[in-house]
């Protein structure tokens, strides 16, 4: 005997970007599970197409609205990366600065406004915000901190245009970096409540078998640089990311799905960063992180948001550190000359890990472009988590097992594109 | 901060989806200098930001309700959007959100008006479809009577 119900979420509300979920379950068995995602990425890689090498930073950061500076980072990292430039000192600083601010701010808004209401039962952080205001102002406040700061270097908050190949067009002076200190000093401690804060919530039970992808970097919790690295034994450097990364179709989508070349699934973002990059964050957050019981790696997905506050932490400590530090360059940016070539970026966005590959026309005009981002690469994973969720919650009525499949998807954050916001999520039993 | 704002929200690089933003353009020049013109990606905190300490803040956003692209609607945001706008529109879950937010954290303006405007498909491209187009003149011919009704307030 079968027992047909249907439950049907006009769209997945607090997720960036478009996509959709659909599951089926016919007695009891999993038939289908679907997480797509709309995908910007491949219609900017045509649009970039013929125009000049300069302009991928201010296009590509239009991919998103939340994740602008790694957009920015990861294509000038790119063209860099072709021309054979190196920035360091001062410069390469304000670029971890930058992408410290916009850290602070996507995930303060996760956390506070997207993932924490999930975890306490509220349909959504304005629902929250009615009986938790001073968390919600709190998480506001933070993630205007993060702001700040890409306000500042950015050249404004909102799609920020200051930053080019080989550099800034302006760089700001010590006094104005200076000016953040006494709100990041405020920050610093709202980052530590905020991980003691979403350590006290329950979380479902999980320990999932992962593929950990991140950057790794010999001195420094990775933003920028660094080789890419695996939790089982990938070590190669970004120019050879597409030797052991592809994307390709899966059966049931149209959409390309990334995996590690005969290996499958894997997964990018704050946890696959914190699990491979654990001894390189500040003495104060492994403590913090001991405190609140998390060991050196943790595999349970729902804990990610424990980890998004400390890279908060982290990241508000950096950023403290940079500006203290912090000496004008004589130059805002490092001269070069465009030539024919192919380079390659990838920079650790607040979602993960972020690929950008160019071929560039000896006219400094772009050949063909890749952008891979992070949430395509979790796509797999999004979906075998699914499966897990499902298999583990399907007693639960139909709105429970809506609530917390959604929870598992925003687990990671996922943000395609800020173009669009339509999403549907459909769970189907028969 | 301003007593009087107009944020235009939008991606610039999206096709019609820019309409909120090329209003803000059209604008330049022909409000007060007193009005305020901020372009948005819609991301709610920002919004909140923008408007909180306005007497007057007028939002401008692309909207896939159903209509004809080109067609415009003019609302009180403070009194709740059509329940069509807020599943399939580009940007007014985030407006809504702000919205929501806004009233319970006490962070809206004293007077909020939405202009929607409804737009066709949404791709990259710099450029808005004629009848788009053709609506954002419109709209800045409307804001800018608006605003210099309010000038003198």
């Amino acid at each position: 005997m079968t027992n047909a119900r249907e439950i049907s979420v006009e769209y997945l509300a607090r997720v960036e970007g478009e996509g959709s979920m659909r599951v089926k379950v016919v007695d009891d068995q999993i038939e289908h599970v679907e997480f797509s995602i709309f995908e910007p990425p491949r219609f900017f890689e045509a649009f970039l197409r013929g125009r000049p090498h300069t302009d991928a930073p201010d296009i590509t950061a239009r991919i998103c609205g939340i994740c602008p500076i790694a957009y920015q980072m990861s294509s000038v990292h790119a063209m860099e990366n072709a021309f054979g430039v190196t920035v360091d000192g001062p410069l390469r600083e304000l670029r971890r600065l930058i992408y410290c601010g916009e850290w602070i701010e996507s995930h303060a808004l996760h956390i506070y406004l997207l993932h924490a209401p999930d975890f306490l039962g509220y349909e959504s952080g304005i629902h929250m915000a009615a009986d938790h205001r001073e968390v919600v102002e709190q998480g506001l406040r933070l993630k205007k901190a993060g702001n700040s700061i890409v306000g500042l270097v950015g050249g404004r908050e909102i799609h920020p245009i200051n930053v080019r190949v080989g550099g800034f067009y302006r760089v700001p002076t010590k006094r104005e970096l200076e000016a953040l200190i006494p709100e990041l000093e405020w920050a610093k401690d709202a980052a530590v409540a905020t991980v003691r804060l979403v350590s006290g919530f329950t979380f479902p039970d999980a320990d999932l078998d992962y593929e950990f992808v991140s950057l790794s970097h010999p001195d420094e919790y990775p933003f920028n640089e660094g080789r890419i690295v695996s939790s089982k034994g990938l070590d190669l450097s970004i120019p050879e990311y597409n030797d052991y990364f592809l994307e390709e179709h899966v059966e049931r989508s149209n959409a390309l799905h990334s995996q590690i070349r005969e290996r499958g699934a894997y997964h990018v973002g704050p946890l696959a960063r914190y699990n491979l990059n654990f001894e390189k964050l500040t003495q104060l957050d492994q403590e913090l992180a001991h405190e609140v019981g998390l060991g050196a790696v943790v595999t349970n997905p729902f804990k990610s948001i424990i980890v998004r506050a400390i890279e908060t932490l982290y990241a508000v400590e950096e950023a403290l550190r940079i500006i203290d530090e912090y000496v004008e360059p004589s130059e805002p940016y490092v001269a070069y000359t465009a030539t024919e070539g192919e380079g390659h970026g990838a920079s650790e966005a607040p979602r993960g890990l972020l690929y950008h590959r160019y071929r560039i026309h000896d006219d400094g005009r772009i050949a063909d472009a890749q952008i891979v981002p992070p949430t395509s690469q979790n796509q797999l994973t999004i979906e075998r988590d699914l499966r897990f969720v499902l298999e583990e919650h399907l007693d639960l009525p139909d709105d429970k097992l809506s609530w917390v499949l959604e929870q598992s998807i925003r687990n990671y954050d996922p943000c395609i594109s800020c173009a669009t916001h339509f999403l549907d999520l459909t769970v189907e039993r028969g | 901060m301003a007593d009087v704002v107009v944020i235009g929200v939008g991606n610039r690089v999206m096709g019609d989806d820019a309409v909120g933003p090329v209003v803000i353009d059209r604008l330049v020049g022909r409000v007060p200098d007193t009005v305020v013109l901020v372009e948005s990606v819609g991301d709610a905190t920002h919004l909140l930001d923008t408007w909180r300490d306005a007497r007057l803040a007028v939002v401008v956003d692309a909207v896939v309700s159903g209509g004809v692209p080109g067609a415009v609607h003019r609302i009180d945001g403070l009194v709740g959007f059509p329940a069509s706008w807020r599943s399939a529109s580009t940007h007014l879950v985030g407006v809504a959100e702000a919205i929501g937010l806004g009233d319970a954290l006490d962070m809206l303006p004293d007077e909020l008006v939405v202009y929607g405007i409804e737009i066709g498909k949404v791709e990259p491209g710099v450029t808005l479809s004629p009848e788009v187009g053709a609506a954002a003149d419109r709209v800045a011919e409307m804001i800018g009577a608006e605003m210099a009704g309010v000038s003198g307030s």
